[in-house]
């Protein structure tokens, strides 16, 4: 292996590769399985490795990432699939949950009473419109900006469906949590 | 105090902050998520946080619940995938 290899491997190790977890983690909220998100995550990775000369050094690697999974799932996953439908304002989105637990557990401390795969299924569940924001977001830490970029939607859309996600979200955590009856 | 009095207060009164609860609670996400462009509204909300008690309790259970989900909802990529990952880099260069 001659030289410039070897330096393209451990630049792409020490920027891109980095970002493993996120990349799984984001192709488990796409896919919605194990085996198809460590299939989309390599699928990713190559191209991702074929495409470095591209990458601009110093830039976003996370989110040229992240886009590069994007439209991997777009072309390679969904098309065996069906189109996630468009989803209506639902009326779950108006109430805060907070409105109805703030007298009995203001501090939120029920969430602490759910354990992590609830959530995980929980973010699952959420239409897949509003499930990425909130991985980007909430999970991933990524910026109205950079989820704008990925999603290529106007920011103003990307902070509406994030808080519409997070409002369904809190909505079936609380569920589960009066389900198990952590919350009475 | 009657509530007649009360409300007479409150409309001479200029809420905390400079700003309203409607105001804060609107922008109460992009406040957390340290989104509003503007320093000076980020300024007056922090203000109104500070004394509001409607709006405090609000702001910490989103708090709470950000917290909550950014801790429990990621999943690490197994280490075999990481494995094989490293791998396909290397037999990627050796092909050509
Ligand atoms: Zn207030």
């Amino acid at each position: 292996m001659g030289r410039d290899a070897s330096l393209k491997q451990h630049e792409f190790e020490s920027e891109a590769l980095v970002h493993l977890d996120t990349l799984y983690n984001v192709a488990l909220r796409l896919t919605g399985n194990a085996p198809d998100a460590e299939d989309l995550v390599q699928d990713t990775v190559t191209k991702a490795y074929r495409a470095w000369d591209k990458y601009q050094p110093g830039t976003n690697c996370r989110a040229w990432l992240v886009t590069i999974m994007r439209n991997t799932f777009i072309n390679q996953f969904r098309r065996k699939r069906k189109q996630p439908s468009r989803v209506q304002f639902d009326s779950v989105e108006d109430v805060s949950v907070f409105d109805e637990v703030q007298e009995r557990d203001p501090a939120g401390s029920f969430f602490r009473s759910i354990v992590d795969d609830d959530v995980k299924r929980a973010i699952q569940e959420l239409p897949e419109e509003f499930r990425i924001p909130v991985v980007l977001s909430d999970v991933e830490g990524l910026s109205y900006a950079e989820i704008a970029e990925i999603l290529e939607l106007p920011v103003g859309t990307v902070k509406s469906r994030l808080f519409r996600g997070r409002r369904r979200l809190q909505k079936r955590l609380y569920e589960y949590a009066l389900e198990m009856g952590y919350i009475r | 105090m009657t509530g007649f009095i009360r409300d007479l207060l409150g409309k001479m009164m200029p809420p905390p902050g400079g700003i309203d609860c409607g105001g804060v609670l609107a922008q109460l996400y992009e406040y957390i998520d340290e989104e509003l462009d503007d320093p000076a509204t980020v300024e007056k909300i922090r203000k109104h946080l500070q004394v509001c008690k409607r709006c405090y309790p609000r702001y910490d259970f989103e708090k709470a619940f950000l917290r909550f989900v950014s801790e429990l909802g990621r999943t690490s990529a197994p280490a075999e995938l990481r494995g094989r990952i490293f791998q396909n880099i290397l037999e990627e260069e050796s092909q050509n």
